[in-house]
């Protein structure tokens, strides 16, 4: 029997929320996939907890919804589990720079071979709307009467820091995710992509769709990571201004060995197309 | 006839090889032995030592005093002196730990060739030590008698009877970040990961180990985990979404004092609480403790057994004292075989529909809590299979000891031939029913390493028998219980 790609679940998200797009544009990835050969169970996915990480229940993949900030490292187990396995990490924000931010950069360090996509809406919005540490300074909620004092994490440099070979940005947009997560299927290794979403009810901002530009459309050359650096250093997360610019598409790309390639054991297994559950022992 | 020696030193001074080059040899001689490890949180420098007591007849714990002293500094002999016996034997000087080998070696009659194919063995630094240790065999006159002994056993830790347990049970993946007394096990699999063809990984922290360790055995991977108290902590999350999600996943808890970093190099069983009922929510798991290297490889082989039948967490419950001292052993451990039961499906830590997705749905919540709990019957019952407790002593006595774990070297070396019996349990959870049986009308002696008596409040909440303070012997400044004193311990709580 032919399983279908999408579960019977039905979707809770608020009428309107960007992570719609997101699921289609992983849904008509995944079903171009299928149609070229792709199997769903060549495929795993992980998120966490938040909004973005009910996507889990809508696509009819193997995985696990895990707990809050524990996508990465999950993601890391099951493709050391089975190295053939293609595998998708999805999570917020909060999920992935406040909770879990050290298997973040780590995962950028180990360069397993994992597309891990981060829904960036700015904002705790499933606990109803307290800043998470990619917040703007002075905004408010009930929790921060005082307004948030902090600077907001720049998640873009921080994987170019941590040594990511592959960091993107995209919007909210089904046919942006699908392109990014094409151009990705061909990079081998961590795959860093933020997608910009911004909370429609939590954390507003009906123009940043409008700000963004596409990175390659102005000459940016990916395998140049000062380039990347100055690129990134653009839009610093705070509170957009008429002149704020925010740049989309591939910042950087650079091959380096995956996780599983250092590991005798799992190159095997990728020759192979084995596991250790095929191990007899 | 029982001999015991301590040698001591400061960090990198080599005590550690020395005698444990010395055990070996011994227990090729044919003699039974035991030797725990005393040290200190540091690298270089201030003091360690190691204990062991080898005899003609079984033994597996050391006793308070010594017949021998090797001091390898000052220190060794101003801390130590009082525990020699009034015609015990202080070796001292400048030397090399290489040299005093030389000089037990000639003490306790054992040939010089012994010694050379131990230093052979060390590969690195032959030509040195050969040179040290024959200087130190032929400058020594003194002598210790021995009578002959043919026990046929084989000399190894509790950590590495977990690692082999692991092994046994057909590991494919280890997880870990260092903390002391895990460690050990750690380094064992990392050596092994060639030969056995497994793979060992080190990761940032030990949330990330536990996680990382559910992704791997969700692909149907014999997965273990390992850490001490602090660590487990900070798994405790994890362990409860497997609770829920149902992934086998094996932890290995090996328990130093706490709370806090506590005294980090040295032994506790204060952890049994964490692992019986860390982690929030209601769900299945197996807890299991052995008491010697022997049963740590049964109980990991069997934490893999149930986790993999059951799709539940199962904790191997260790501590330093088992981890690192080295036992001889002659019985062969009991190794049940571990099927692959699991596949890649959709995993959840969410309560979930038939398509493992999330629900809030009153019934499927329900229902699916009482097929996570019903296993509890299941597994109940399964345990009945294995050696849940043992028995040793005279059984029909109306004194009886009850112990977990690493105080079992003691343990069995204290009550010699006291009208006594004494209750080892192996199984935390599920724990066995026939101990309620066992202990009734008893007068019932609780040893443990701990200061409130955990184990004697689990033996209350299954048995509803509550032993008397007075009748607890805890110790808790982190070092071993010595067989002699544990001996009259005992029988002033005798009737």
């Amino acid at each position: 029997m032919k399983k279908n790609i999408s579960t019977k679940t039905k979707v809770t998200w608020c009428p309107g929320c960007w992570n719609f797009q997101i699921l289609a544009g992983f849904k008509n990835y995944l079903e171009k996939e299928l149609k070229k050969g792709a199997r769903l169970n060549d495929f795993a996915m992980v998120s966490g907890i938040g909004c973005h990480g009910k996507i889990f229940d809508y696509v009819n993949l193997n995985g696990l919804n895990t707990l809050h900030g524990r996508t990465l490292p999950t993601c890391l187990g099951l493709k050391i589990g089975n190295p053939n396995l293609k595998v998708f990490g999805f999570a917020g924000d909060g999920d992935t720079l406040s909770e879990g931010i050290s298997h973040l950069i780590h995962a950028a360090r180990y360069n397993s071979d994992i597309t891990f996509l981060l829904h960036n809406n700015q904002v705790f919005a499933l606990t109803v709307g307290q800043p998470t540490s990619l917040t703007e300074k002075g905004f408010i909620d009930k929790t921060t009467p005082q307004g948030v004092v902090h600077n907001p994490i720049n998640p873009i440099k921080l994987m170019l820091s941590a040594g990511a070979g592959f960091v993107a940005r995209v919007y909210a947009d089904a046919k942006q995710i699908e392109w990014i997560l094409r151009k990705a299927q061909n990079h081998k290794g961590f795959k860093f992509i933020e997608i910009m979403q911004p909370c429609i009810i939590f954390h507003k901002n009906e123009n940043f769709q409008r700000m963004t530009y596409m990175l390659q459309e102005k000459g940016h050359k990916s395998n140049n990571l000062n380039a990347a650096m100055k690129k990134a250093e653009e839009f610093n997360y705070e509170k957009p201004e008429k002149e704020t610019k925010i740049p989309l598409g591939i910042f950087y790309q650079s091959r380096s060995k995956t996780l599983e390639e250092k590991y005798p054991a799992l190159e095997k297994f990728m020759k192979s197309g084995k596991s250790w559950k095929d191990i007899k022992r | 006839m029982k001999k015991s020696i301590l040698i001591g030193g400061k960090a990198g001074q080599g005590a550690n090889l020395l005698l444990h080059l010395l055990a070996e040899s011994l227990v090729e001689e044919g003699y039974y032995v035991f030797y725990s490890r005393d040290y200190q949180s540091l690298i270089r420098g201030g003091h360690n030592f190691n204990q062991l007591c080898f005899s003609d007849s079984s033994v597996s714990s050391n006793e308070s005093k010594v017949d021998m002293i090797v001091a390898l500094d000052e220190t060794t002999e101003k801390n130590h002196s009082s525990k020699l016996k009034k015609e015990g034997i202080i070796l001292k000087g400048k030397e090399s730990n290489m040299f005093f080998a030389g000089r037990i070696f000639n003490i306790l009659g054992i040939e010089f060739k012994f010694l050379d194919k131990r230093l052979k063995e060390l590969k690195s630094r032959y030509n040195e030590n050969i040179i040290e240790a024959k200087r130190g065999f032929e400058l020594e006159a003194q002598k210790i008698k021995l009578s002959k002994s043919r026990n046929k056993g084989k000399l190894y830790s509790g950590s590495e009877g977990i690692t082999l347990g692991a092994i046994k049970s057909g590991l494919d993946v280890y997880y870990a970040y260092p903390m002391t007394p895990a460690t050990p096990v750690l380094g064992e699999l990392a050596q092994r990961q060639k030969e056995d063809n497994i793979l060992v990984l080190e990761l940032e922290n030990e949330i990330a180990v536990a996680n990382a360790g559910c992704g791997t055995a969700m692909t149907g991977a014999k997965t273990m985990v390992g850490t001490a108290g602090g660590g487990f902590d900070l798994m405790t999350e994890t362990l409860s979404m497997i609770g829920i999600a149902e992934i086998p996943l094996v932890f290995y808890l090996a328990q130093r004092p706490g709370p806090g970093t506590g005294v980090a190099t040295y032994s506790s069983q204060g952890d049994l609480n964490i692992a019986l009922y860390s982690g929030h929510g209601e769900f299945p798991r197996v807890v299991l403790a052995p008491g010697d290297p022997c049963e740590a490889e049964e109980m990991t082989n069997q934490c893999f057994y149930f986790s993999q039948k059951y799709g539940i967490p199962a904790i191997v419950l260790s501590d330093k004292h088992l981890g690192e001292s080295y036992y001889s052993i002659e019985r062969k451990p009991r190794i049940a075989k571990v099927k692959k039961q699991h596949s890649l499906k959709r995993y959840n830590s969410y309560e979930v529909d038939s398509e493992g997705s999330a629900t809030e749905d009153s019934e499927r919540v329900i229902k699916n809590v009482n097929k996570r709990l019903d296993k509890k019957e299941d597994i109940f019952k399964e345990a009945k299979k294995f050696k849940q407790y043992k028995v040793y002593g005279r059984k029909n006595s109306n004194n009886c000891v009850l112990f977990w774990g690493s105080t079992k070297g003691a343990v069995l070396d204290a009550i010699g031939n006291l009208d006594i019996c004494a209750i080892q349990v192996l199984h935390m959870d599920p724990f066995p029913e026939e101990i309620e049986k066992l202990v009734q009308k008893k007068n019932l002696i609780l040893i443990e390493s701990n200061a409130t008596g955990i184990f004697g409040r689990l033996v209350r909440k299954k048995t509803g028998i509550e032993i008397k303070d007075k009748n607890k012997i805890l110790r808790y400044d982190g070092r071993e219980f010595f067989s002699d004193e544990l001996h009259e311990e005992i029988k002033r709580r005798m009737k």
